[in-house]
């Protein structure tokens, strides 16, 4: 959006500058001396040029190797009951929460700054964060709990620029755990915040 | 449903009155001793094949046996002499039956009419103390309302015995795990009559009953969001009900049928909001700051007790249903969740961590009388009361894969809901169905 508006204003300031400078074309009586430049100057503007183009297809290609990574990782995920179909990308890394916690840990932060740089990349993307639990507890009580991790993490990558509307939110509570264990192991890898796309 | 008709055909002997109960069992007493009864063998009358009067002496003894308010004497405890006599004892001959070693004999007879598939059962009630013949009934239908007709006469005797009838013509519904999702089940209180109401694979939560009994409420994530829906019970009828982004989960039936109370996610974190049952006039109750969970009613309606950790962690609360002269319940353990508010109104059970491990707790909704009452190893969670607030049904993972247990408000009694390998939730306990 912000890209699109800034090309239009400079198309629109060369059109003017072209309009204005075109009654003073006929004033230019100089022009020799500028063309005697011209060869140093012209090839000086070219390597500019070409730098430029260089870096901007650099960029380019950066840019299609990630949309292409991004594509490459993306598993499509649809589950019986459950309508719609979404996708997981291994890009989009899980926070996990202390037992009975929903505030994000300081070492979760930075996971979630990786995540809000790759939405950055891609603007179309839409995502759904899942807050889940593990199973101790009532499985109601997790369901609340459950839907506050799913909203820090959503308010928290909204703080790092990503906007609210492209990030819903579910609580599952303690129904889907990721490890099916009933240790302290299993527990801390069930206390998750997990990301999946529902628009590319 | 099944619509039970049987008919009272007449009373053999008239009612004690009131005045003259006499309760035999106050089970009200925080522990009582079961009252010993004798089972004498029931008769197939006529032609009646000797199976249906072994079919109703089995489903009444195990009634009795689950209520958990007597030591039943059956056929094979009694005396040689007292094995073979079936049916009826004559007013004379009652004096046979006292080497029987019970203080209460339940005999009775059972007829299957020639002419069509209808049954007649005849049962007399006799203390055999005074040797006095307490109350005589006959019901009748057709054959599929067998069972039904067999858990009266099973309630019919704790009315006697106990002063309030028993629960055996209710159900509980309860949620079973499925592959990655979970299903809502029914059954009768004795186990019987397992059904699934749901079928669609998703993850279904938190059935509740309506009062009248004709509804379920529960979660699912059908729409990929938990919504919440109705579904008659049986089966039919699915209608989507709330479907606010966020949570729409833990529905509480106020006891008018009116209103639902639930626990929505629409402000970004869980509160209890009331909805009237047409799914409009949506108001919050809760205004704290916590998560707010597991709203229950009182039996009047005025009151609404619910989860709350505005105190830093879960505890019970209890709230005016408009909101207004909230206080708090449990001040005992730092993780209190599920409560339930019994039927009689004076009690809360509830859900609390002890010991590392979950257990089922109950308080005097006054916050008096705080009592455990479960204490195997395992988690045991999500504790209803049963319509006549004389039985709480949990969950249970004592056994391995997490079960539905009934026991006795006192804690005594526990038994599993059903012989199923288990992964059982969530029970819910319906009204009466007679």
């Amino acid at each position: 959006m912000v890209r699109k508006s800034f090309i239009i204003t400079i198309l629109i300031l060369c059109i003017g500058l072209i309009l204005m400078g075109c009654p003073k074309k006929t004033v230019v009586k100089d022009e020799p001396s500028v063309k005697k430049e011209e060869p140093a100057a012209a090839a000086k503007k070219a390597e500019a040029e070409r730098i430029a183009k260089e870096k901007e297809a650099r960029a380019r290609e950066r840019e299609e190797t990630t949309k292409k990574e991004l594509e490459k990782s993306l598993v499509t995920k649809q589950e019986p009951g459950i309508e719609g179909v979404v996708f997981e990308s291994s890009l989009l890394k899980d926070i996990y929460f202390d037992f009975d916690k929903y505030d994000v840990r300081p070492e979760d932060a930075l996971i979630l700054k990786e995540n809000a740089a790759l939405l950055k990349k891609y603007p179309n993307v839409k995502i759904q964060i899942e807050g889940h639990c593990d199973e101790r507890g009532t499985n109601e009580y997790n369901l609340a709990l459950g839907e506050r991790r799913a909203n820090s993490t959503k308010n928290y990558l909204a703080s790092l620029g990503i906007s609210p509307e492209r990030i819903s939110i579910i609580s599952y509570g303690e129904e889907k755990p990721l490890d099916p264990g009933h240790d302290e192991e299993a527990w801390a890898k069930n206390r998750r915040a997990h990301t999946i796309i529902t628009a590319k | 449903m099944l619509k039970y008709y049987f008919i009272i055909f007449f009373l053999i002997f008239t009612l004690i009155p009131a005045s003259e109960a006499r309760v035999y069992l106050d089970i009200n007493a925080p522990t009582f001793v079961q009252i010993p009864i004798v089972l004498a063998k029931w008769k197939s009358v006529d032609k009646t094949p000797p199976s249906l009067s072994e079919k109703v002496y089995e489903i009444l003894a195990n009634d009795l046996t689950l209520s958990g308010f007597f030591k039943v004497i059956d056929v094979h405890q009694l005396p040689p002499s007292l094995q073979g006599k079936e049916g009826i004892p004559p007013t004379d001959f009652l004096r046979e039956w006292i080497p029987a070693g019970g203080e209460i004999l339940l005999a009775g007879e059972a007829l299957l009419e020639p002419s069509g598939p209808n049954f007649k059962l005849k049962f007399h009630l006799v203390d055999l103390v005074v040797q006095k013949h307490i109350v005589g009934k006959q019901y009748e239908g057709p054959l599929q309302t067998l069972r039904p007709a067999i858990h009266r006469i099973a309630d019919e005797v704790i009315l006697q015995i106990t002063g309030e009838k028993g629960v055996h013509n209710t159900k509980i519904a309860y949620e079973v795990r499925q592959g990655a999702g979970k299903e809502i089940f029914i059954a009768d209180f004795d186990g019987a009559n397992v059904k699934q109401i749901t079928k669609n694979q998703s993850i279904n939560l938190s059935p509740v009953w309506s009062p009248d009994g004709k509804k379920i409420a529960f979660t699912s994530y059908l729409k990929r969001n938990p919504d919440l829906y109705l579904i008659d019970a049986d089966g039919k009828n699915l209608q989507r009900f709330s479907y606010y982004p966020g949570l729409n989960v833990s529905p509480s039936w106020s006891p008018d049928g009116k209103q639902i109370a639930l626990m929505m996610g629409k402000e970004g974190k869980s509160d209890i909001f009331l909805m009237d049952i047409h799914g409009s006039n949506l108001k919050k109750v809760t205004k704290g700051h916590g998560n707010e969970a597991s709203p229950t009613w009182s039996p009047e309606g005025e009151w609404i007790a619910f989860v709350s950790d505005r105190s830093g962690s879960p505890q019970i609360y209890i709230t005016g249903r408009d909101g207004s002269e909230v206080r708090r319940l449990t001040f005992e353990g730092n993780y209190n969740t599920n409560p339930s508010w019994s039927p009689k109104g004076n009690q809360i059970a509830f859900c609390g961590r002890a010991e590392g491990r979950f257990h089922i707790f109950t308080i005097g909704s006054n916050g008096s009388g705080l009592r455990r009452l479960t204490s195997n190893s395992g988690s045991h969670e999500s504790p209803c009361w049963s319509p006549d607030g004389r039985y709480i049904a949990f969950s249970s993972n004592r056994t391995g894969a997490s079960k539905i247990f009934i026991m006795n408000a006192n804690g005594f009694n526990q038994r599993a809901l059903t012989s199923s390998k288990g992964g059982e939730s969530s029970p819910t306990w319906s009204k009466r169905f007679d």
